[in-house]
């Protein structure tokens, strides 16, 4: 397993945001974590990423304990975006893609000519040559979560936590990431957690889901188990019904 | 393009600085007078004109030249790290502090013509301890931000300007004087040996704030973001804060609060040569003490032989440019 959550629990002052959670992802796999607004899927993942404290438990990463280490060599290992980046104005897109260097090189040294390298391959990749020299505030909101995307394979780790990575973005820009993030799944083995409102489109890229009520795991497992009529309307709190369309599950809010 | 203007400028303000005044000496003769000291050729000034040049003309530039340095490379170095276009070196109770030191000391030193030689290290010391409290409020502990730092820098600031403002108000109005004319920052009382205090304050801690350019350019997606990306952004902080302070509290502590080229200066490199702190912080070091030098020019020639505050300089020279820039580059953008 690469990644490995165990008994996670994190709090803020005294409330509880998330309470023991465990599950774990498998090498080139992806899992998502869904549940409402304010079941905890954003301290949750930022805690993963080892940017949250932990009250208890501990998070592995390829066998080493997330918050043991410090930002670089958790940026060796792990990558993270979060639901609304930063977009530093008057920075070209490149020059944010190599941002995606800097635990490589380090703050006292430039990017190598290598890490050079690595960042025209992922802007190829991606499709964002062109773009290469704009400033990253006058790109398109698909455009930007590409740069953002593009930025964190940059990286080079082969671990990536995403918080909504496809929020404000109409539905083909929603599909075209989901799209080029299951191209990395499958061709690159990256492993992927990542947080996603959409229940249709998360059961149809990824391999497990989390359900997350209040800080907890409800339901885990392949999106058929976890789909289930009557959790997820507990869950949500309004009546939902699961669908298969083309051997895909769609869920639908009840029309009664 | 940018950048060779800035060295230039730099240069014109050395020479100006050493050839401008009321006694008139010439540039020719000056430059002579240099290289006979170095062993070319015999023209040498007169004693009167060569202590002048060099005695008094000579390390007022070179403080100026520091002064100006740090004060800009210290302003744009906490522009980065608190992401805050308003930030200047005095924003964490540099100036406060600074300033309740040398009260201290002029108050305590009641009628004497001259500031007391010690008001410099009352100064320093008052402004270093200022930043430390600080620090120890706001920038401490695994809960701290950027925000907490500048809350508590604002808090201190306010606590020790009231103890000034006690002090003040207790105090003779010639000591008041002597306060509000230290508080305005003059270059007046420059010597070698001023220089020599303030100069490896300021080439440590200028080095140390040019080179935590790629760090603040992290900084620039937000803390959380940078940590993500690998930067210890708790470190970048102590290290960026520490040295920017430093430097600018043994200024301060020689040259009093010369205002606006903290602020100003990063302000109009950015406008020129666009966000990257690894190209703001060297060109704000360089045009950081051009600015000065040439605003002490002006200040101690317009209304010769008084002079005018350096503040009021930097702010009226400064303040136009600014907006002249400022503007200029709105045309282009639209």
């Amino acid at each position: 397993m690469t990644v490995v959550v165990e008994d996670m629990t994190v709090r803020a002052g005294r409330s509880t945001l998330v309470e023991d959670v465990s599950f774990s992802v498998p090498a080139g796999s992806w899992c998502t974590i869904i549940g409402p607004n304010g079941a905890g899927k954003t301290s949750l993942i930022t805690a993963l990423a080892g940017l949250r404290g932990l009250a208890k438990g501990r998070v592995l990463v390829k066998d080493l304990d997330v918050h043991a280490q410090s930002e670089r060599q958790r940026a060796h290992v792990l990558a993270f975006v979060p639901q609304n980046p930063t977009v530093p104005v008057g920075m070209s897109l490149r020059d944010y893609v190599v941002l995606g260097r800097t635990a490589a090189h380090g703050v006292l040294r430039g990017p190598s000519t290598a890490d050079l390298a690595v960042v025209d391959g992922v802007l190829e990749r991606l499709d964002l040559g062109a773009f290469a020299s704009r400033d990253m505030a006058t790109l398109s909101g698909g455009e930007g979560q590409r740069a953002v995307l593009a930025r964190t394979l940059a990286q080079g780790t082969t671990v990536v936590f995403l918080d909504e990575p496809i929020t404000g973005l109409d539905v083909r820009h929603q599909l075209d990431m989901m799209a080029l993030l299951r191209k990395e799944v499958d061709e690159c083995q990256l492993t992927v957690v990542a947080t996603l409102h959409d229940l249709t489109l998360a059961s149809s890229v990824t391999d497990q889901l989390v359900l997350l009520s209040h800080g907890r795991v409800v339901e885990k497992g392949p999106a058929a188990e976890v789909l289930r009529r009557d959790s997820l309307s507990a869950v949500y709190g309004t009546t939902l019904r699961v669908f298969t369309v083309d051997g895909r599950d769609v869920v639908l809010p009840s029309s009664k | 393009m940018v950048s060779a203007a800035t060295v230039v400028a730099t240069l014109v303000a050395v020479v100006v600085g050493l050839v401008v005044g009321p006694t008139s000496i010439g540039a020719g003769a000056i430059l002579a007078d240099l290289l006979a000291h170095v062993g070319v050729g015999h023209a040498r000034l007169n004693a009167l004109d060569g202590t002048i040049v060099w005695q008094l003309r000579a390390p007022r530039m070179v403080l100026g030249l520091l002064a100006g340095a740090m004060l800009a490379v210290a302003g744009g170095s906490y522009q980065g790290i608190f992401r805050n276009p308003l930030a200047d070196p005095y924003l964490l109770g540099v100036a406060a502090g600074a300033g309740l030191g040398a009260t201290v000391a002029i108050v305590h030193d009641g009628g004497a013509v001259n500031v007391p030689t010690w008001t410099p290290w009352l100064a320093f010391a008052g402004a270093l301890v200022a930043v430390a409290l600080t620090w120890l409020i706001g920038g401490r502990g695994p809960r701290s931000t950027t925000s907490t730092l500048i809350l508590a820098g604002v808090a201190m600031a306010a606590l020790l300007t009231s103890a000034q403002t006690f002090l003040l108000q207790q105090a003779s109005a010639q000591s008041l004087a002597r306060v509000y004319i230290w508080l305005l920052g003059s270059l007046a009382s420059a010597n070698w040996s001023s220089v020599e205090v303030v100069l490896p304050y300021v080439l440590l801690c200028s080095l140390i704030c040019v080179m935590a350019g790629r760090a603040l350019d992290v900084m620039s997606v937000g803390e959380e973001e940078a940590r993500a990306l690998g930067l210890s952004v708790r470190q970048v902080r102590g290290v960026v804060v520490g040295a920017a302070s430093l430097g600018t509290a043994a200024v301060v502590s020689v040259v009093g609060l010369i205002g606006f080229v903290g602020i100003i200066v990063p302000h109009i490199v950015r406008l020129l040569v666009g966000t990257s702190y690894r190209r703001i912080l060297p060109l704000s070091v360089v045009f950081g003490a051009a600015f000065l030098v040439l605003c002490d020019t002006v200040a101690r020639t317009v209304l010769a032989p008084s002079e005018l505050p350096l503040g009021v300089v930097t702010a009226i020279i400064g303040a136009p440019v600014f907006v002249i820039i400022l503007s200029l580059r709105r045309g282009v953008r639209s």
